[in-house]
């Protein structure tokens, strides 16, 4: 089939050895201990980093049809408006906390 | 690899009537898998959402009860999938290179690490099970103190549990992708089953990849 990359064995190997440092990196992080929502800024940071790179490069997106890309670039941002407007509540409910 | 004739007459056999060519049959896959990659992100990010929203309200419970969970065996689980992850990249590459042996043993691999998840996944319930931590109602365990231990549970429990029903629907799938290539099904013009299982299985990963950090890791 015409046109369809295909990624080089070292190429894959790097990507993964990437993502196992990066792994080594998200564990090592919790060993300094950073203040509140720092600590899970920081380990949200290094998940999108090593998510990105299973999307480009595993999944074949760097080389793609960019509707691909867009697709899952919505669903991400519909996501982050699932969280949003549902923490816009549950942020600000007085009280009673619920029973739950 | 020699082609025979009868291998050159089978290369098309693939293609459907309604589409112009093999290769806008496979971008159409390719999408189609993607659309429904975009539900599944959707449907953990419901689960994530709860985990947040729960999180934002009771966080010293997450500190508390995370303390309950390996952060080893949830390390191991990580490298265990991302290497899945790229052995069934190496499969795909096979298929692309018509090295069909190469495909079968990469898919092959790839089963055994899903598998492996699947086995400390199995321990890892099972050594909270015995303790009586358990979804919801049937929570019995006392070394906790936060009362709303129990929901902390129950969400841990959920985005596993249904992550770990995706990893066994994904060993179903490659299973069956050896099946095809076995006879002789798939060739570098057509693999587009390899390639979709693929990314299904990729995200299957990505999922892991943030659950990890924000259950096992949590300070």
């Amino acid at each position: 089939m015409s046109g369809h990359h295909i990624s080089s064995a070292k190429f894959l190997w790097g990507i993964g050895t990437a993502l196992f440092i990066l792994t080594f990196i998200t564990v090592a992080v919790t060993w300094i201990s950073i203040p509140a929502p720092w600590n899970v800024v920081v380990a949200i940071f290094i998940a999108v980093v090593k998510a990105t790179i299973v999307a480009l490069f595993f999944m074949n997106l760097w080389w793609d049809s960019q509707f691909n890309v867009m697709l899952l670039i919505t669903s991400v941002i519909f996501f982050l408006l699932l969280v949003g407007i549902t923490l816009l509540d549950t942020l600000y409910r007085s009280d009673p906390i619920p029973s739950f | 690899m020699a082609q025979t004739s009868v291998d050159i007459e089978h290369k098309t056999d693939h293609i459907q009537h309604h589409f112009v060519d093999s290769d806008q049959q496979f971008e159409s896959s390719k999408l189609g898998m993607w659309i429904f990659l975009v539900t599944e992100i959707l449907f953990f990010g419901a689960l994530f959402a709860a985990y947040i929203v729960y999180r934002a309200w009771y966080p010293e419970l997450y500190l508390e009860a995370s303390t309950e969970l390996n952060a080893f065996w949830g390390t191991v689980n990580t490298a265990v999938l991302i290497g899945s992850s790229l052995t069934v990249a190496m499969a795909i590459r096979s298929a692309q290179l018509n090295q069909i042996k190469g495909l079968i043993y990469n898919l092959y691999i790839t089963i055994g690490l899903a598998f492996i998840f699947m086995v400390i996944k199995f321990f890892e319930y099972a050594e909270k099970l015995e303790k009586g931590i358990a979804p919801g109602a049937y929570y019995t365990y006392d070394g906790l103190e936060h009362e709303k231990a129990n929901i902390f549970f129950s969400i841990y429990y959920m985005m596993t549990g249904l992550h770990g029903l995706h990893v066994v629907i994904g060993i179903g799938l490659m299973v069956w992708l050896v099946i095809k290539a076995k006879k002789k099904v798939f060739h570098s013009g057509y693999y587009t089953p390899v390639e979709i299982t693929g990314l299904y299985w990729h995200l299957v990963d990505v999922i892991w990849i943030f659950l990890f950090p924000l259950l096992y890791l949590i300070d």
